[in-house]
């Protein structure tokens, strides 16, 4: 029974230490920052719990298996409130572009001619503006 | 309390594993085109940190890293939660800086 529990254990951290790998290139393999976050935070504290409950095993002490306990009650408790505030964080990073994206697209409407340079060439004709009238 | 000359094999797939996910999440907090993705990698970090101190913790078979461990989780939590509201309430053209919060 106690060399079972040890296996298993052995079992849970190893699994635990493969999935925070996993969870870790889902960083680079998913798409956009919104579908990246599930990853960050859902797999990855999955992979904490398991080497939590792995370490908990393996050890199969009271002091360890209390800390331990309060780390997995920790994490679960924590969570859904980091992975909705960086959902939040992520949606509205991803609004601000699509607005900066659309932005210039609406401008040189008006006038043919290069679309990156127009915003530049502005600032720089104000910059001479303000500077000739200041002199 | 003596530190061993070789960690045990599974230890080292631990501690091997949680190296390259500390890689991979630094690379995307470099290269993160958004703020967010860098928060997120952030908190992968201090993912990554319980677990190295869960490691550390079995190695040397003292309890005193699972407390490290449980702080450096909080830390990881509030640190995550400051960053996404800075990007949340950032000011913008939808959101002058003078509005009410």
């Amino acid at each position: 029974m106690n060399h079972a529990l040890e296996l298993a254990g052995q079992a849970a951290l190893a699994a635990g230490a493969l999935l925070l790998v996993v969870a870790a290139a889902g960083l680079h393999l998913l798409p956009d920052a919104l579908s990246r976050q599930h990853a960050g935070t859902k797999a990855v504290t999955l992979a904490l719990g398991l080497i939590c409950v792995g370490a908990a095993l393996m050890s199969q002490d009271t002091a360890w298996t209390l800390r331990l306990c309060l780390l997995l009650i920790l994490l679960g408790v924590t969570l859904p409130i980091s992975s909705h505030m960086l959902a939040r964080a992520a949606v509205r990073e991803q609004s601000l572009q699509e607005v900066a994206a659309r932005a210039p697209v609406i401008e040189p409407d008006g006038e043919p001619g290069s679309r990156a340079g127009d915003g530049r060439d502005d600032q720089r004709a104000d910059g001479g503006r303000t500077r000739d009238g200041s002199a | 309390m003596t530190a061993p000359s070789a960690l045990p094999p599974l230890l080292t797939l631990l501690v091997g594993c949680a190296l390259v996910a500390v890689a991979l999440a630094v690379v995307r907090l470099v290269r993160g085109p958004t703020q967010a993705d860098r928060v997120i990698a952030q908190d992968v970090l201090f993912a990554v940190g319980v677990a190295m101190c869960v490691a550390a913790a079995l190695v040397t078979r003292s309890t005193a890293f699972l407390d490290v461990a449980l702080g450096l989780a909080i830390t990881g939590f509030l640190a995550g939660i400051g960053w996404a509201r800075l990007i949340i309430r950032a000011p913008s053209d939808e959101n002058p800086p003078d509005a009410p919060r």
